[in-house]
């Protein structure tokens, strides 16, 4: 017995420690990795807690298939992109910090002076060895009163799935009139961009350069920058 | 037979919702086909309704529905049909029919023919089931929807500026007398505690007679406004505006005389009140004068027979209110045929004259619209009074009866108004058909109605012409011995034949007076109406002004109401109440502008404020206690 | 202490809540953002299992596994719109990101 509440102990001092470092790491790989820790101490507790098909789904599905997405992300996200800083304003944290301590003052409080009390199930250790082990259990609750709401969660599934297909399509070349664009990025690298005479009409528009190692600038609109094949050609012939 | 009485108003109202529903995109001129046939099938089916009347001499009456069912107070829809219904009924759906013929020639091409075809059979809806209700409630009901479809037609061609200011006023001018009407069936109610006919008629007695001469008079303001007598007439001539078969049904035959109706529908209150009936027949003396003045000076057509229509139904109130109450329905009827006649005839020369009304523009036109003039004649004559058309009859009746209750200065005014009317109506005639021509023959081209216009014509004509002899001999005829169970305590006084025929030596004798001064004077030149006008001066200013009513009403009514509503929109609509409102909204928006602020965007602060609404709440719950946690 | 208390996995489940929630509100990246609230997620799981276990129901471990599933669809629609986010605007700066205030 007291094993166990030393297991338990011990995961939850893991998991908490990890989900500290999670909020605190400065690059967010490592904050991932942070959380992948703390899953999995949550799938073993969950396992201590009998919940041995809920400790193998929060593995597949969290540890397996979310944070991988997540890396996936920060992967697919320019680094340079991510801000230089990992927190936020001074007053942010203070708030968040307070808040965060009001907030577990007020539930110790409310977990150590009261209790919940509730008729006990049948599923305690024998009636689900009886009925075959956690897996068969959830099975059969699942499918016999559970059915509308699963029923219900596969829709949300499957809105979610055509909604990250609908997000994640790529950009449709929407130039139609390039005059109705406002704001253009064009890289300085461009042959068109690279024009000798660009330099000084930038110069004269007055455009800063952003993020100095970045060859990036912003034009007002398509046309400021770049000049049109006939006036190449015209250009040409002139030269 | 009573099981199919709600058919005859029925037809008419599915045609006019029909037609206004379909007509403008589905119908068209097919409307015109459809609401003539309702308001045909109508007239078929009050023939034996009135044939059963006439027979049985029982009322009869069919229950429709409670409209208003309170406790112990209920309002019933019931149709109900006596003589003096059952008169109306052929009455208004007769000329309704003919007008309807009519109107398929006078309105072809109109584009809003399906609005014409829907209103028009709407108005003989109402129209009959306001002769038809059996309770004052009903019957006010449909006394206002009379005036909403004579508004509406009056306004037909409302991008006319003076139509539609024509159809305000008409509109306007009646609500002063419905105000009157309205608190007369409250005063009804009050006094009787019910307003069904039968129950109040059967209980006048039990009220005052103070009261009941209150009641009677509030009744007649509603007629002084719907019948159009002094001092509210002012509104039926600028009626004129609408189309010309509009003004024959409404404005001559039968929405004007529901006034008269009521009044003989409500016999048995007003003839107790012999103050009241003093009132009536002062009134109706003084309109008929009036308007009869006023009808010799006008110079459009459709303006002397809207003054004419307004003296002949100040006629029939005073007949009412020296209590010949049969010659006074006796002269309606008539009155419905002969004015139809000559509305229709003058429609008939506006529209033969391309949509000129100023008779001093025509002359002569009795070659080119032969079945017109002759028609239009037998209208003016039976209107005139000559002797054996139907005008004669009854309002040589009516005058007859001022003699017979004993009304001497009435019975004098009313043989100078029929001299007058005799003058007017036989002007038109001359001054329109007769002498040479007076209008541009290059552009004017008068020609003679098409058959759909004509035969409405002589139908009328011939109605004209020979509905008086219902009422022969006078004061014992077919008609009087009818009509009499409707009145319950009339008798028919003894005339003798003697007095009979010294009245209508002199009638016939004034109106063939009327006829020779205006053939002296329009066709042998030998009187200029223009010296005469001169003589008289100051006289016939005033008549040839209207007698400056509608400048009176200017002065005193519609003035000082402008001022009052200039004062309510520039002072208290445009600074008070628009002052609270935009104050109320600039309260509001420099609030907002200032909320606005706490949305920064910034998703943290969000989330913030749900985190801290979370601590709140669990906070709230730690304090006051829940029943989450025990 | 011989026997596990509820209030162990209480406090664990709130202590991950609370983290996580300081983590939101701290945190300027969309993505490490992202990641706590999974983590909040994940902590009510603690507390679902946690009072099934204590009342031996399944009820709570059913709850769970619906959670999950929600959480697996919250995060496929979030990092969409991550992407869409990046795409658009280059950044994963959740200060940056002010279309709210319009």
């Amino acid at each position: 017995m007291a094993a166990e509440v030393l297991i338990f102990n011990l995961l939850s001092a893991v998991a908490i420690v990890s989900a500290v470092a999670m909020i605190t790491m400065r690059n967010p790989v490592h904050s991932a990795i942070a959380l992948v820790l703390t899953f999995v101490n949550v799938a073993a507790i969950f396992i201590m807690l009998r919940a041995e098909f809920l400790a193998a789904v929060q593995i597949i599905v969290y540890t397996g298939a979310v944070l991988v997405l997540i890396l996936f992300v920060l992967m697919l996200v320019n680094p340079d992109d991510l801000p230089e800083f990992h927190s936020g304003k001074p007053m942010q944290n203070v708030f968040g910090f307070g808040v965060g301590l009001i907030l577990l003052a007020e539930i110790s409080v409310a977990i150590l002076t009261r209790t919940v009390v509730a008729e006990p199930g049948p599923w305690n250790e024998e009636g689900v060895a009886a009925a075959g082990g956690n897996i068969q259990v959830i099975g059969q609750l699942l499918y016999s009163g559970y059915v509308l709401p699963i029923q219900a969660t596969a829709l949300v599934l499957l809105a979610a799935t055509i909604g990250a297909l609908f997000l994640g399509r790529p950009d449709e070349d929407q130039e139609p009139s390039p005059k109705r664009r406002t704001v253009a990025t064009i890289s300085l690298a461009h042959t068109r961009g690279a024009d000798d005479d660009l330099i000084p009409a930038l110069r004269a528009a007055n455009i800063k350069r952003e993020a100095g190692d970045r060859d990036l600038i912003m034009a007002r609109d398509a046309d400021e920058f770049t000049t049109s094949a006939e006036e190449e050609e015209k250009k040409g012939q002139s030269e | 037979m009573s099981s199919w009485l709600f058919l005859i108003p029925l037809l008419p109202l599915a045609a006019a919702v029909i037609n206004f529903i379909l007509g403008r995109w589905f119908l068209q001129h097919a409307s015109q086909w459809l609401a003539t046939l309702a308001v045909a099938g109508s007239f078929i089916l009050s023939i034996p309704v009135f044939l059963e009347i006439v027979s049985d001499e029982q009322a009869i009456s069919q229950h429709l529905y409670t409209w208003i069912p309170a406790g112990d107070f209920d309002i019933p829809v019931t149709l109900f049909v006596d003589q003096l219904t059952a008169t109306m009924l052929l009455v208004v759906t007769g000329v309704g029919l003919l007008v309807h013929i009519y109107s398929i020639g006078y309105m072809h091409g109109d584009p809003g023919i399906y609005r014409f075809f829907s209103y028009l059979p709407l108005f003989v809806f109402s129209m009959l089931m306001l002769v038809m209700a059996n309770n004052f409630l009903v019957l006010f009901v449909f006394w206002e929807a009379v005036g909403l479809c004579s508004f509406l037609l009056i306004g037909f061609w409302y991008r006319r500026r003076s139509a539609a200011s024509a159809a305000k006023k008409a509109f306007i001018v009646n609500r002063v007398g419905d105000f009157g009407f309205g608190i007369g069936i409250l005063l009804i109610f009050v006094t009787y505690g019910t307003i069904e006919y039968a129950g109040v008629f059967d209980m006048v007695g039990d009220a005052s007679q103070t009261t009941i001469t209150v009641i009677a008079l509030l009744l007649f303001t509603g007629a002084i406004g719907k019948s159009a007598q002094l001092p509210l007439f002012v509104w039926l001539p600028d009626a004129m505006e609408g189309p010309t078969p509009v003004s024959a049904l409404i404005h001559a035959a039968t929405m004007v005389t529901a006034g008269i109706f009521v009044l003989a529908r409500a016999y048995p209150v007003v003839s107790q009140s012999a103050d009241a009936m003093m009132v009536i027949s002062i009134v109706g003396i003084a309109t008929a004068f009036v308007a009869a003045t006023i009808a010799v000076t006008q110079y459009d057509i459709k303006k002397v027979v809207a003054y004419s229509t307004v003296s002949q139904l100040g006629f029939m109130a005073f007949a009412i209110g020296t209590g010949a109450w049969i010659a006074a329905i006796f002269h309606l009827v008539t009155h419905a045929f002969f004015k139809g006649l000559l509305f229709l005839g003058a429609g008939s020369v506006i529209h033969g004259m391309h949509e000129e009304q100023d008779m001093r523009k025509m002359g002569g036109l009795k070659k080119y619209m032969p079945i017109t003039y002759w028609t239009f004649l037998i209208g003016a004559a039976a209107n005139a009074g000559i002797i054996p058309l139907a005008g004669f009859w009854s309002k040589d009746e009516i005058i007859l009866g001022t003699w017979l209750y004993d009304h001497t200065v009435i019975m004098v005014i009313a043989f100078i108004t029929a001299f007058f009317t005799s003058l007017y109506m036989f002007r038109a005639v001359f001054m329109t058909f007769h002498g040479e021509e007076r209008f541009n023959p290059d552009e004017v081209h008068p020609h003679e109605s098409p058959r759909i216009m004509t035969i409405p014509l002589i139908v009328l004509a011939v109605f004209a012409a020979t509905i008086g002899f219902i009422g022969f001999p006078p004061e014992d005829g077919w008609f009087h011995h009818f009509l009499i169970n409707a009145f319950p305590g009339l008798t028919l006084p003894d005339v003798a034949w003697s007095t009979i025929f010294i009245f209508a030596g002199i009638s016939t004798l004034i109106a063939l007076s009327g006829l020779f001064i205006q053939y002296m004077a329009y066709v042998k030149k030998s009187i200029s109406p223009a010296g005469i006008a001169g003589l008289l001066g100051p006289l016939y200013k005033l008549a040839a002004n209207r007698w400056y009513l509608d400048e009176i009403y200017d002065v005193l009514i519609v003035r000082p109401l402008v001022a009052f509503s200039m004062f309510l929109w520039r002072f208290v609509d445009a600074q008070v109440i628009d002052g609270t409102v935009n104050g109320v909204a600039t309260l509001v928006t420099y609030t907002s502008q200032q909320w606005r602020k706490a949305q920064t965007g910034l998703i943290a602060n969000y989330v913030f404020a749900i985190a801290l609404g979370a601590i709140i709440i669990i906070g709230a719950f730690m304090i006051f206690g829940s029943n989450l946690f025990q | 202490m011989n026997e596990l208390m509820p209030e162990q996995f209480m406090f664990l489940s709130a202590a991950l809540f609370i983290i996580g929630m300081v983590g939101v509100l701290t945190r300027r990246n969309v993505l490490v953002i992202f990641m706590c609230v999974e983590l909040m997620l994940a902590s009510v799981n603690i507390a679902f299992v946690g009072f099934a276990w204590e009342f031996s129901q399944m009820t709570g471990q059913i709850f769970a596994l619906f959670v999950i599933a929600i959480a697996a669809a919250e995060a496929v629609i979030g990092l969409g719109i991550i992407m869409a986010l990046t795409r658009q605007r280059d950044t994963v700066d959740i200060n940056e990101v002010r279309e709210l205030r319009q």
